[in-house]
């Protein structure tokens, strides 16, 4: 697998060593032709006052210039000034506006996808207000365009469009799964009629699930289920199209990431449901609930709601009933960035919590100005950066020690792979949940 | 010699704004994408807030953690606002009371100082040094410059002269350099305000909605 990994590593690096001209034509207009008014507008704006630096993640952890969100927008600016701008035509020397070259290519390899979770926490505290995250993910998205997204990124990619899913799991052990999971429900709630739907017409909502799910935490899926069982939900699963994330919205290729969201569309009609509901997840909240329609240029028929929303609600009107006391240690949540800063789910998980649990604590800070975890951006599937992401992910840890709380609550998966992994980095001694497993705890059947 | 100056000052202000408005037209050029997906929020009320709440210390972290430079920047461009009002009554030939250019001087004097601990601070910093281009500098001292003499003409009236020079020449350079952000800042926080108000993020809500 080692060797296959460098292997893979070295095949990446000769790529980029035998980048040809036309390939950088291509990366610029590419680039061209993702730019619109917005993006040219944020291009000519930045005033390189530097204030964003203490707002990433990545620069409070090491410090490191290339880590500076201004500096990480310049990589790109740069380009932009020297094509589209007067002054970087005639003058590139005095905007420091340069030709798109194989050095600054790599260079846009290792800050813009190697330094950067796309959480946009540098937005609300850049001077003028540009989405820096954004821009990022045009770039990276013109470097698909030439299949310079790094390796483990591209992979997880390509998975989920050839296999349907980005774990590579067969239609088979996906039925499997969900029946066994149906059985074990059953069980657990003493009732032989208990049911997860599969391709259920005419329910209400669809469900839709991380991969990681039904491979590695598949309490995660059983969790809701009970909840629906509980609120005696109308509800089904797709038997085909189940995937929640988009890793192409982390690449920046729109065109894959319009054919990955839609998916759950067509599903959507096919199966005639009226809510499509994300699970824990929160790009995938993100790219679905936000993104999805700009990529696919059309309106939803239909409802895309977080399954926290839904939740939420059932706790409000009473259709689930929760019993604190079950949860009697101190949890703490850590709010994902793309389903809270550029998701708006920000109170629904609280309220959730606060009915759920007889103590919990805020980090600080919390909601839309929390601090990234580091497993955004693909950089849990780009291997290349796992020691900066571990580095990175520090500021979190030390988020999570302050609170003092022992359960970390997160919803979403790509977010609780990396808590996992800064626990076990470092000795934090907590244990990390998805909100509904918060939620199944403390329910009362 | 200064009705010709004037002159000078009023046809480069022209230039300068009909070259903001191409500019800010030109970035439609590149496309405009209309939204799709559902709003949750109102991008009215992410507009007002991007206008607001959301530059103050205790929203923004930025500002809270350089509260210095926060201060400097506030101080400097509220001196060159006064600036070029100042350089407005002096071309239209308004008689200003004493009263008034005595505030004028102090807020004039407060934005030199600060935009000279801003240039000071660009050429300190090492980080700030990478990030920067030679028109973040330029722009700073032409600035600083048109400041200056905004301030010592209103004790030296024969300076006013050097004052209409550089205001000509500074309004020539804004649609070029870094100073161009004096338009599109209000065009980056519109779309700002938009982004984060129809995504019901900013402004904040206190409860969820059903």
């Amino acid at each position: 697998m080692k060797s296959e990994n460098n292997k893979q590593k070295d095949s990446f690096e000769e790529r980029i060593e035998n980048l040809r001209p036309e390939d950088l034509k291509k990366v610029l207009q590419i680039f061209h032709q993702k730019l619109n008014n917005q993006y040219a507008a944020y291009l000519n704006s930045c005033v390189h006052c530097g204030l964003c630096a203490d707002s990433c993640h990545y620069y409070l952890a090491t410090k490191e210039i290339p880590a500076i969100p201004a500096y990480k927008l310049s990589l790109v600016e740069q380009i932009f000034k020297k094509y589209f701008t007067l002054l970087g035509k005639k003058a590139p020397g005095w905007v420091k506006a340069k030709a798109l070259t194989r050095d600054i290519v790599q260079e846009w390899i290792d800050s813009l996808f190697g330094r950067c979770t796309l959480c946009g926490r540098c937005s609300l505290n850049c001077s003028i207000g540009m989405n820096i995250a954004y821009i990022i993910r045009i770039a990276r998205g013109a470097l698909a365009s030439v299949a310079l997204v790094p390796p483990g990124l591209q992979s997880t990619v390509d998975t989920a469009v050839e296999k349907g899913n980005n774990m590579g799991i067969a239609k088979e052990d996906w039925i499997e799964t969900v029946k066994w999971l149906e059985e074990e429900l059953r069980v657990e709630v003493d009732d032989p009629q208990a049911k997860i739907p599969l391709d259920k017409k005419d329910a209400k909502l669809l469900y839709t699930v991380n991969p990681r799910e039904p491979m590695f935490f598949p309490l995660s899926i059983m969790a809701v289920a009970k909840i629906f069982y509980a609120a005696g939900e109308s509800w089904t699963l797709s038997s085909e199209n189940y995937d929640v994330t988009n890793y192409g919205f982390y690449s920046g290729d729109d065109g894959v990431s319009a054919l990955i969201s839609d998916r759950l569309v067509k599903s959507m009609g096919k199966l005639g449901t009226q809510t499509l509901v994300i699970a824990e997840c929160g790009h995938g909240f993100n790219s679905n609930r936000w993104e999805a329609p700009e990529w696919l240029n059309k309106k939803y028929g239909f409802d895309v709601k977080s399954i926290l929303q839904i939740v939420a609600e059932y706790t409000r009107r009473g259709r689930i009933k929760l019993d604190p006391t079950k949860n009697a240690e101190t949890v703490t949540l850590h709010d994902p960035c793309n389903l809270v800063r550029f998701g708006g789910i920000v109170e629904e998980q609280r309220y959730i919590l606060k009915q759920a649990v007889t103590h919990f604590n805020e980090m600080n800070p919390n909601r839309e100005k929390n601090f990234c975890c580091g497993g955004g951006g693909g950089q849990l599937a780009m291997t290349r950066f796992a020691k900066r992401r571990l580095e990175a992910g520090k500021i979190k840890a030390d988020q999570i020690k302050e609170t003092g709380a022992k359960i970390v609550a997160s919803p979403c998966h790509n977010c609780i792979d990396q808590l996992l992994e800064l626990n076990k980095h470092y000795e934090l001694g907590v244990k990390v949940k998805t909100v509904c497993e918060i939620v199944v705890d403390a329910l009362v059947i | 010699m200064l009705a010709v100056l004037k002159w000078g000052v009023s046809g480069s202000f022209l230039i300068c704004i009909i070259s903001l408005i191409f500019l800010v037209l030109k970035t439609f050029s590149f496309g405009r994408k209309p939204h799709y997906a559902r709003s949750q929020g109102e991008g009215k009320k992410g507009i007002f807030y991007a206008f607001g709440k959301a530059m103050m210390p205790w929203e923004k972290e930025s500002a809270r953690r350089h509260i210095l430079s926060y201060l400097a920047g506030i101080f400097y461009h509220g001196g060159i606002f006064v600036a070029f009002f100042y350089l407005f009554s002096l071309v239209i030939s308004l008689e200003l009371k004493m009263p008034f250019v005595f505030v004028f001087r102090i807020l004039i004097g407060l934005g030199f100082i600060c935009g000279i601990g801003i240039f000071a601070k660009r050429i300190i910093h090492t980080s700030l040094r990478k990030i920067s281009c030679p028109d973040d500098f330029a722009a700073n001292l032409m600035v600083d410059l048109f400041l200056a003499l905004a301030f010592l003409s209103t004790f030296y009236p024969v300076l006013k002269t050097y004052f209409f020079i550089i205001s000509s020449i500074l309004f020539l350079y804004i649609p070029l350099g870094k100073i161009r952000h004096c338009v599109l800042f209000f065009y980056v926080r519109i779309l700002f305000g938009l982004f984060y108000g129809r995504r019901g993020v900013l402004p904040q809500k206190i409860k969820f909605e059903i």
